[in-house]
């Protein structure tokens, strides 16, 4: 049982989050990454923050920057609950400069970041209490996208605790029912099961944003689940249509090629069109 | 129903209008002059909902499997995009390899482009409560709740016309063209 959720000043915490969108580096479409709307994030960082209070909570790829949100808004003060430790793995350097910086920059001690693909073993199994994971969602793969970073999730874990996945729900479209299913069955597969799931909650920055929107799915291990084996890599036929229809995981890394420039645009992207009468 | 747009079809329906500045009927006589000169256009264009590589690419790929051809059926309206006349000097099929743009083609302040041919006028209409949306999150969505939002182009699928209680959402066509391969590519300035 988490500490009671009182009331936030809002307006604090829409302030926060915009720091956190700020920092955040520009998305990169052919590999997913589309960002939640503000607003929804707000909600969604408190949420996750009280759910994971005083755990240890691994962010299976971040690049909405929820962890940061959730970080920074108990490290303001604006919640008095969050984890006791998050870290990020993100195959996106960009993401994971911006997260290191930012937590160096606000003195969060307890928010870190490594360079990680899904693809591989991962690296730090049974440390984690909690994971959360909002992965490509898996339309052309029959969800395997998703299940391949909710088995990450579950091995940060250790085959126990809880994880919250944030998945793709829609009550007209037919795929994100079945990979709602899929998902459900696999977390069943590893010893998991379904213990709330919160529908429609949240929107994205997209063209077609009116309709599109996603769910928390959450899981739970049951009592005594055992471990299914060490971490492996990925076999290749899971990474088919992994970020859509002949869209394959071939990318190890996204490495970035700039500076970090959080605090504006770069200067290739415009340039002054001066008056002529003033010198 | 047209040869074109008939139950099976698959098109990219885009709303145009003034475009980087130069009128459209400009813009037709440039474009049917470059397919004159190498047999192809580039058709620019911006936005999230027809992205090259996880959109337009699959999709008519899927179509000329089959020995299928995909058409952009292209409804003329007022609205205004205007953006920097800046010409797109080399071009990208899978955002990765980047190739000079032929001197014979201006394609003018856009990031993506659609390769075309056979571009004329055509008056016709679709009806979107008769088409689904083909490829991306929004697959299998009925086209006018699609459009509806805020997408002005999508991959479509043309149907039979769905039983609904919603009156036809019929929308005229002006102008058409067929994809020809690569079908959609990225744009650089420099």
């Amino acid at each position: 049982m988490g500490k009671p959720r009182l009331q936030i000043d809002l307006h604090e915490a829409m302030n926060a989050v915009s720091d956190v969108v700020q920092n955040r580096p520009r998305p990169i479409r052919a590999i997913d990454q589309i960002y939640m709307k503000s607003a929804d994030m707000v909600l969604q960082s408190e949420l996750v923050a009280h759910w994971a209070d005083g755990k240890k909570l691994a962010f299976i790829g971040d690049g909405d920057a929820i962890s940061v949100c959730v970080a920074y808004l108990k490290n303001e003060k604006i919640i008095d609950y969050g984890p006791s430790q998050i870290t990020v793995f993100d195959f996106d350097e960009r993401q994971v400069m911006a997260i290191k910086s930012f937590a160096e920059r606000k003195n969060i001690r307890h928010l870190k970041a490594e360079l990680y693909n899904a693809r591989d073993a991962f690296p730090l199994t049974n440390r984690f209490d909690r994971f959360y994971t909002n992965p490509p969602w898996g339309q052309s793969n029959k969800g395997e996208s998703v299940h391949v970073f909710m088995e990450r999730g579950i091995e940060a874990c250790g085959y126990g605790g809880q994880g919250m996945i944030v998945i793709a729900d829609d009550e007209e479209l037919e795929w994100p029912k079945r990979v709602l299913h899929s998902t459900q069955k696999r977390a069943y597969e590893l010893g998991y099961f379904v213990n709330r799931m919160q529908p429609l909650m949240h929107s994205y920055h997209l063209d077609d944003d009116a309709l599109l929107r996603s769910c928390n799915l959450f899981i739970e291990a049951l009592p005594g689940n055992k471990s299914q084996g060490d971490s492996r890599p990925i076999e290749n036929e899971r990474l088919t249509n992994f970020y859509g229809r002949d869209q394959n995981l071939k990318i190890r890394y996204i490495k970035s090629t700039r500076p970090l420039t959080m605090e504006g645009a770069h200067e290739d992207e415009w340039k002054p069109d001066y008056y002529e009468d003033i010198r | 129903m047209s040869d074109i747009i008939q139950p099976g079809s698959g098109v990219l329906y885009m709303k145009i209008g003034t475009h980087a500045n130069e009128d459209l009927a400009d813009i037709i006589a440039r474009k049917r002059k470059e397919i004159d000169d190498i047999g192809f256009a580039m058709w620019g264009y911006g936005g999230g909902t027809c992205y090259p590589t996880s959109m337009v690419q699959p999709f008519a790929r899927s179509f000329a499997d089959r020995g299928q051809p995909i058409h952009l059926v292209m409804h003329k309206m007022n609205s205004r995009h205007y953006a920097e006349q800046i010409r797109a000097a080399r071009y990208s099929v899978d955002g990765a390899n980047w190739e000079k743009i032929p001197d014979a083609i201006n394609v003018l302040g856009s990031r993506f482009a659609l390769m075309i041919q056979d571009l004329r006028e055509h008056e016709d209409e679709i009806d979107l409560n008769s088409t689904r949306v083909a490829v991306g999150p929004n697959e299998g969505r009925l086209g006018s709740r699609y459009i509806q939002g805020r997408a002005d182009k999508a991959c479509l699928i043309v149907t039979d016309p769905e039983r609904t209680n919603e009156e036809s959402k019929k929308i005229k066509i002006n102008l058409v063209a067929e994809l020809v391969d690569p079908y959609a590519v990225f744009l650089s300035e420099s």
